[in-house]
């Protein structure tokens, strides 16, 4: 009966059973956990990945607190930190763990799916729907009814991998386990099996060739030119104009009276007896920042960049004199941005162009996202690189920052005029949000991924090993 | 027909049948269960045993004063709390034994309640799924009525299951819906993009809706600490330290001369600016009297910006009984005001006759508002119970119990509302002979409202009065309140809210529809079942409706207006003229909140908030208030889904559906 399974022959399809088998996607980023059921169209579970931790002063446990409907009270002492390391891979696993099993028991839970023919309809004895409902709802590790699908990055180690593996099957129990590529999941999601996924997230721009649905490791490139980026650049930007542009996160005020473009702010602020920790700040800063990037930044659309152009005018200029964009922080202080919020995106691309002080040095070339595109095509087989331009699939939050499509376009044809460019990026901004969750989605509901899974079983035998032999 | 069912983490509402005019939920219950004899079992009451052959005697004779229905009563209970054989007990006579041990439903005790919801989220199944089983027996439905629940928003998708499950195979419902909440509250205003907030009892629910599609991600979901009886908390926190008690701060709470004032009004008794406190009267008298009387009206929505510039919705209507004529016509309820007003003089008069607080009303300073008093007094209401321990508990301390009077009237323990005024035997306002006037009053009352529930009604008013003459201890005490009354909402519960709105609404992608969400970004204070009931009126509400319906809304106020559009002219500009419809110049209650910069496609927003307009079509629900408007919408989707769509786009699950999927084949019904 058990025969020993060689490790890198998937089981029959036989061994699992239908298509409901409610198995979960998980989806870590630098900034977001995407959690949610196969088959959905949108995560559920979206939570930061930032967390805060507070120090209660008579023992030396630490108080643990997720999620957006914690992390940004002001609590005294609040801490935030955030479990993944800058260049997307997980550092401190312990609360990687905690903060990805409250993703997903907080918002989805575990499911008994009941065989219908099982169920007790027909059973004329009146059976006790309660006592099963209780006993249904104790499990004693939380994913021990779902199959679980996670997703990493290209460059993920093998330690990490199996790691993984490790916190799914031992501390969650899951039945049958998957590790995917976010790219490869990215790429599925557009419809694709082979693409040049070019993925603008928080932390990170990546770039992954996927062919035939599997990546191509030579030509994963990477470089943290992405939203992190960006909103380093605006604090730059605020703090070298003259006079310095303050930043007050929202949590500080209390009330705001109008001034003028310009003027100093008047606003009441809260006072605190015990403030948070600086981190505190930094996060509720950051989502000033966000809104920023999200309502006023813009990246010059092309052709050409931002400081080359026609006619003896460079394009900066040119948009200098294009209306501004208003924007009032929290405390009540505005103004209009003009060609500012287009030079603080522009180091995306343009190296040269990016602002610098004394902590924060220019990038080099090579990190910006026309170089890495030329770099990953150069580390291909020549022969589908064609194949790849032209399914070009955009995703990441940061890549939603307005012309940024366009940009990438203008660039990709200027350095590659004779093949066909053509770029997939979805214009609804979860499915280019949550892209690679979607993809995970749609991977974890297919029936005939079935027979993939990694099960408990296997990995009994196997170890945790098996994730570097089966999922390639 | 079909059954509504929506549970609360303090209120259960639930109502079987849609009729021509939906009318508010006709079954109220607390959310509570109370562990029975036997381990595993329920009962919807607390169960006293009494040892003694007068109570036995009496008892005895309340079994012959309220006939068979009282019995009927009982046992139905306890089969709910799927107890067998335990319907003897109501007859109070174990078999053989001396001591006769009498068995007794106390409705008013809280002791060992377990409340199955927590922050909305199910902590106990089993006695959640007892309390469901109670409300199904009550509603009494006929075996083929399918059944809507109102699931709170911090549901997973797992509990779901779990509720379809024990629905169809408990109830063999031919056909079953889950409805979120805040869908719900949409269905009821009938918009079909808004923001719901939902304030209840320990946390607050923010869901972004756009065209009838709630935004999973982003949802503020069960935020917790944010809620009425948070506000309880900060008024036990500043009062305390006087010697107050939990009660008498849940009290307070709910009397009317607890405001919360708007932003940078000086408390009484500090040196004032003139600018603020007007106070609109006809807001006074429609908001004021909340709990006074049934069909009291009330205010339900709110301003979403709960940390500025509010027109203060209601005054201190005084206790003893001052009219103000203009406030009353201008409220446009003026029959019912009357009639109320009325009645309160009648039993205040009864109570005067004997009593000496006529001095006590005589030096109140009648005509002073709420908000520039120093200090204020309302009535508290402290029970005690001469059996069982010495737990004191008040009845009204929870507020299912409460608004189940001001509401329909049906409900014995609110009915009662004014009993102790007349019954105290303690209080210096005691008075004999008015206890049958006042028990008059309110079985006309009865019999005008809950016919179908006029009987068990009447016995259990008789239950309570007996039970009331066995227990002197109601003690009806005035008490007076300094300028803390007005600090409720200091504890930084507004800020948490309207930054959890605030992020929200930031997490709504789709860019061609946050311009819409935005433009018609309906903000509102849903006060759902909980203790901040009263708060409604008093959560700041510089904004109207676009039409006042007159009594449920507070008016708008000139000073208020001007003090709330404080928005930098030249950024308003900027950012509204593209788009005319979002300039507040063309729409008079529109306003930009200056910390509510929210976001839109590419630009700062929003540039106005306005709150969603009340739903006229129902004169029940109109005098009721909308704190509990879910249960409206979920009334208009049961007669969509069950009467009018008949299952043709899918809105709920059929028993052959279910046969087929299984439980989880639920989240394929969508509403």
């Amino acid at each position: 009966m058990s025969a020993i399974q060689s490790s890198s022959v998937p089981p029959g399809a036989q061994e699992y059973g239908g298509d409901e088998i409610s198995a979960l996607v998980l989806d870590p980023g630098y900034s977001s956990v995407r959690a949610g059921f196969a088959g959905e169209d949108i995560p559920k579970s979206v939570i930061p990945s930032y967390y805060g931790t507070v120090d209660t002063p008579d023992s030396s446990e630490v108080k643990y607190v997720f999620g957006d409907n914690s992390i940004h009270t002001p609590l005294p002492n609040l801490q935030i930190h955030n479990p993944i390391s800058k260049d997307g891979t997980v550092e401190d696993w312990d609360t990687a763990t905690k903060l990805w099993e409250y993703a997903i028991t907080s918002r989805l839970t575990n499911f008994k799916a009941s065989n219908p023919a099982t169920n007790g309809l027909n059973d004329p004895a009146e059976k006790n729907v309660e006592a099963e409902i209780e006993a249904a709802g104790e499990g004693e590790k939380p994913l021990e009814d779902n199959p679980l699908l996670m997703t990493e990055t290209g460059w993920n180690s093998g330690k990490a991998r199996e790691r993984s593996i490790e916190v799914a099957m031992e501390s969650w129990g899951c039945p049958a386990f998957w590790l995917a590529r976010n790219g490869v999941c990215t790429s599925f999601a557009a419809g694709k099996a082979s693409a040049l996924v070019v993925d603008v997230g928080a932390s990170n721009i990546s770039i992954t060739p996927v062919h035939d649905g599997l990546i191509l490791k030579k030509g994963v490139m990477r470089s943290p030119l992405a939203g992190n980026f960006v909103s380093q650049q605006l604090r730059i930007l605020f703090s070298t104009s003259n006079p310095p542009i303050p930043l007050t996160p929202h949590y500080v005020v209390t009330s705001k009276t109008p001034v003028d473009a310009g003027a100093p702010a008047i606003a009441t602020y809260r006072q605190f007896t015990t403030p948070p920790h600086d981190s505190f700040r930094r996060l509720e800063e950051e989502r000033v920042l966000q809104e920023f990037k999200e309502s006023v930044v813009q990246v010059w659309q092309g052709p050409g960049r931002l400081n080359s152009g026609q006619q003896g005018t460079t394009n900066e200029e040119v948009v200098k004199s294009w209306p501004g964009r208003p924007f009032e922080m929290p405390d009540g202080w505005n103004q209009v941005f003009g060609g500012e919020r287009f030079r603080v995106s522009e180091g995306m691309w343009d190296a040269k162009m990016a602002l610098t002080d004394a902590e924060n040095p220019a990038p080099s070339q090579s990190q910006t996202i026309p170089a890495l595109i030329q770099a990953s095509l150069g580390a291909v087989d020549v022969d589908i690189r064609p194949h790849l331009l032209a399914n070009v699939v955009i995703t990441g939050g940061t890549s939603l920052l307005y012309g940024f499509t366009d940009r990438l376009n203008s660039e990709l044809t200027q350095m590659f005029p004779g093949p066909r460019v053509r770029l997939s990026a979805p214009g609804n901004t979860a499915e280019r949000r949550f892209a690679s969750w979607i993809g995970g989605s749609i991977l974890g509901s297919l029936g005939a991924f079935h027979q993939m899974w990694v099960s408990k079983k296997e990995y009994d035998e196997h170890g945790a090993g098996i994730v570097e032999k089966r999922c390639k | 027909m079909s059954n509504i069912i929506s549970p609360g983490s303090q209120t259960t509402l639930a109502q079987l049948g849609l009729p021509e005019s939906f009318t508010p939920a006709k079954l109220r219950i607390p959310t509570r269960m109370f562990p029975a004899e036997k381990s595993g079992e329920w009962e919807p009451c607390k169960i006293r045993e009494i040892r003694s052959k007068k109570d036995k005697a009496k008892a005895e004779g309340l079994t012959a004063d309220g006939g068979p229905p009282s019995k009927k009563e009982d046992v139905d209970m306890l089969d709910a709390g799927e107890t067998n054989g335990v319907g003897s007990l109501s007859n109070g006579e174990p078999k053989g034994e001396d001591d006769e041990i009498l068995y007794e439903e106390d409705p008013n005790s809280e002791e060992g309640a377990v409340y199955p919801l927590k922050e909305g989220r199910i902590t106990n199944w089993p006695a959640f799924l007892a309390l469901l089983t109670y409300v199904h027996n009550t509603l009494s439905s006929p075996f083929h009525t399918p059944i809507l629940i109102i699931a709170q928003p911090a549901w997973t998708s797992h509990d779901h299951e779990l509720l379809t499950q024990f629905f169809f195979e408990k109830f063999k419902t031919p056909a079953f819906c889950i409805m979120d909440s805040a869908m719900a509250a949409c269905y009821a205003y009938g918009v079909g993009t808004a923001t719901v907030i939902d304030l209840g009892y320990e946390k607050v629910d923010i869901t972004a809706v756009s065209d009838f599609v709630t935004h999973e991600v982003g949802r503020g979901v069960a935020i917790s600490g944010y809620g009425g009886e948070t506000i309880t908390q900060t008024l036990l926190e500043l009062l305390g330290t006087k010697g107050w008690t939990r009660d008498m701060c849940e009290q307070l709470k709910k009397s009317n001369i607890c405001e919360v004032l708007p932003q940078g009004t000086p408390l009484p008794g500090e040196p004032q600016n003139d600018t603020q406190t007007i106070t609109n009267p006809a807001a006074a008298a429609s908001t004021g009297a909340t709990e006074s009387g049934p069909g009291a009206p009330r205010v339900t929505v709110s301003d979403v910006d709960m940390r500025d510039d509010d027109p203060i919705t209601k005054d201190g209507e005084d206790n003893d009984g001052v009219l103000d004529v203009a406030s009353i016509v201008a409220s446009g309820k003026t029959a019912e005001f009357l009639a109320r007003k009325e009645r309160e003089k009648a039993e205040r008069a009864a109570a005067k006759k004997a009593a000496a607080d006529t001095a006590t009303t005589a030096t109140k300073p009648a005509r002073l508002p709420n908000s520039k008093k120093v200090r204020n007094t309302f009535w508290y209401e402290e029970r005690r119970h001469a059996q069982g321990d010495n737990d004191t508990v008040n009845e009204n301390g929870r507020r299912g119990s409460e608004q189940n009077g001001s509401k329909l009237g049906d409900d014995p323990k609110s009915q009662k509302t004014p009993e102790p005024e007349t019954e105290a035997g303690t209080a210096s306002e005691a008075k004999g002979d008015a206890t049958g006037d006042t028990a008059m009053a309110e079985e006309t009352e009865a019999s005008k409202r809950g016919k179908e529930k006029a009987a068990r009604k009447e016995e259990k008013r008789r239950n309570k009065q007996q039970l009331l003459a066995e227990n002197p201890d109601i003690l009806r005490k005035e008490i007076e309140v300094g300028v803390e009354r007005f600090m409720a909402a200091n504890g930084g519960i507004l800020e948490g809210i309207a930054d959890g709105i605030h992020r929200t609404v930031l997490a709504v992608e789709e860019v061609g529809f946050k311009d819409a969400l935005v433009a018609v970004l309906n903000s509102k204070y849903l006060i759902s079942p909980s203790s901040a009931t009263i708060f409604t009126s008093e959560l700041p509400s510089n904004l109207s409706t676009p039409l006042a319906t007159g009594a449920n809304t507070p008016q708008p106020q000139l000073p208020g207006m001007s003090h709330s559009s404080n928005v930098n002219p030249l950024l308003l500009a900027a950012t509204t003229a593209s788009n005319p419809a979002l300039n507040p110049a063309a729409s008079a209650i529109s306003h930009q909140h200056q910390q509510h910069n929210l976001h839109s496609s590419h630009g700062q927003t929003p540039t106005s908030i306005k709150l969603a307009k009340i739903p006229e079509y129902f004169p029940e629900w109109k005098d009721a208030g909308f704190e509990e408007a879910s249960f409206l919408g979920a009334q208009v989707a049961a007669k969509v889904v069950f009467v009018v769509d008949q299952g043709i786009s899918k809105g709920f699950m059929t028993r052959v559906e279910y046969n087929e999927l299984g439980p989880s084949g639920i989240h394929e019904c969508s509403l």
